[in-house]
């Protein structure tokens, strides 16, 4: 049977055909394509796991983000708060000091008012006196006869006087 | 593929209801079946019985001279440079032969022969169509690369790169694991090459419809290339299995009962890859012409019958050829299956390092 038997011509030429065809393959086209989709598929792999890698940061900054700006804010709280109380507190002691200036000016006042008071009413009673004398010693060189009842009668006048003030 | 397949294949009917109705005889189906899944001097065209186109041959005669000529030269039983068709009577039917002297018993008389023949036939045309598809598919996969880089192939660059790695990891890498950058650019190249092959098969006009792996030429080439591999870079240890394997000493001490199984199972290895693929390519080529077929010889039982038999027979064709452009796949698929299978049973280290392989392909 002509089929089953090979004929010369057609395995020389498969043969040559092959190699022609191996050998341009092996030379020019597989390695390349194995290369290729080798480093193909591991760019891939990378690229995924750089892209979970980066989706794990992205979270984690997300959070560390929300977690600075609560702390931000409590600290912004926290700030006002000491603000507030140091403003009253500053008030506060401002105000106790003016009022304890205002008392120690005002006691100081009362001080000499009481000194300038008292100064003028020793002056006023020397001078009083010194006018009485004067009074009296005309009176006595008037009546020079009871020298000492005269002086006792002054005295307790300027004492009635005294009293009256 | 298929679309091809099966907008060509009314034109196959079409062509042989040509032949049938310009004889005006009784058709022969042996004749038929043989002509179209043999080789032949020039190409057919569809619709002309007569028409070839015409394709070199290259002989060499008895003397050692080289003839080179158009096999349109030697059509219709004509004679050129003292080279013919053989005959019907002849020992090679259809093939060039010349005649050369030759004494017999003192008289010389002139004797059929078959000189050296290297002429491009249908089928070696189709081959090198078929290579230079392969080739172009291919490299343009690999310029894909060059020129883009990492970006994914689209359409049918992808669709290559697609098959590439259905091969690739599905066939040869579990299989061969750590040694197969060195068996996959050979497992590859016979893939890609039957399937072409087979597909172009399936075409019915030009540049298809030789029955390449249906010749036993083809498929013996192919599984000799595979039996040199598997011998050549066979390791110690599958030669030690073939020539001493772990089997009991009486089996093979004083008459080596396993040593010879295991060297016959060397070549039949081989001789059941070449069988498959032939037998399996070229049932699937007879099928489709015996459904053509059966129209004209029904034909002469009436029209209703012939009318009947026509419909049923395209529809069993197309079918048949839808079919076959699946077998073309896993035919393909097979023979690269079996020959990387082959090749890895003859790279098994002793056993050690067979666990130790596969620890690595684990790993992997």
């Amino acid at each position: 049977m002509e089929l089953f038997t090979p004929e010369f011509g057609l395995v020389f030429w498969m043969f040559v055909a092959f190699a022609v065809l191996f050998l341009v393959l092996a030379k020019w086209g597989w390695p390349a394509i194995m290369k290729s989709v080798e480093s193909r598929a591991d760019l891939i792999d990378k690229g995924v796991e750089y892209a979970q890698n980066a989706k794990e940061q992205l979270d984690h900054a997300r959070e560390e983000a929300e977690k600075y700006i609560d702390e931000a804010r409590k600290q912004q709280a926290e700030m006002l708060r000491d603000a507030d109380r140091m403003k009253t507190q500053i008030i506060e002691e401002a105000r106790a000091e003016a009022q304890k200036e205002a008392k120690k000016q005002m006691d100081a006042a009362k001080v000499a008012i009481e000194q300038s008071r008292k100064e003028a009413e020793l002056r006023f009673r020397d001078e009083v006196s010194s006018f009485a004398l004067e009074i009296a010693s005309k009176v006595v060189r008037k009546q020079m006869s009871d020298e000492k009842a005269q002086s006792q009668l002054v005295n307790s006048l300027l004492d009635e006087i005294e009293n009256k003030n | 593929m298929i679309m091809c397949a099966v907008l060509v294949s009314p034109q196959c009917m079409s062509a042989s209801g040509h032949d049938g109705g310009q004889e005006e005889k009784k058709i022969n189906p042996k004749e038929i079946i043989f002509e179209h899944l043999g080789d032949g001097y020039g190409w057919e065209v569809p619709f002309s019985h007569d028409l070839r186109i015409p394709l070199p041959v290259i002989v060499r005669s008895y003397d050692g001279e080289w003839h080179c000529f158009s096999s349109s030269r030697i059509q219709h039983g004509k004679e050129y440079d003292g080279f013919k068709l053989g005959g019907k009577d002849s020992k090679w039917h259809n093939k060039i032969v010349g005649e050369r002297p030759v004494t017999v018993g003192g008289k010389t008389v002139m004797e059929e022969y078959r000189p050296l023949d290297l002429s491009i036939t249908k089928n070696v045309l189709a081959l090198f169509i078929s290579v230079i598809i392969v080739m172009w598919m291919i490299l343009q996969v690999a310029s894909w690369y060059r020129k883009q880089g990492y970006k994914a192939p689209r359409k049918f660059t992808g669709a290559i790169e697609a098959l590439i790695e259905f091969v690739y990891r599905g066939v040869i890498k579990p299989t061969l694991g750590a040694k197969s950058p060195k068996f996959a650019p050979y497992l590859l190249t016979v893939f890609f090459f039957i399937l072409v092959m087979n597909l172009l098969g399936l075409i019915v006009i030009f540049p298809g419809g030789a029955n390449l792996t249906g010749n036993i030429a083809v498929t013996l080439v192919l599984s000799l290339i595979t039996f040199l591999i598997v011998n050549i870079f066979g390791t110690k240890h599958y030669w030690k299995d073939i020539f001493w394997p772990d089997v009991p000493l009486w089996l093979k001490f004083p008459i080596p009962i396993m040593p010879i199984i295991e060297i016959f199972g060397v070549f039949t290895k081989p001789a059941a890859l070449t069988v498959r693929l032939f037998a399996n390519m070229m049932g699937g080529h007879i099928i489709v012409i015996v459904l053509t077929l059966l129209i004209f010889i029904l034909a002469v039982l009436g029209p209703a019958v012939a009318g009947g038999a026509t419909v049923v027979s395209v529809l069993f064709s197309i079918f048949m050829l839808l079919i076959d452009v699946l077998v073309s796949f896993i035919q393909a698929y097979v023979f690269t299956m079996l020959s990387t299978l082959f090749i890895s049973l003859a790279q098994e280290e002793g056993h050690k390092e067979k666990e130790h392989d596969k620890e690595l392909k684990t790993e992997k």
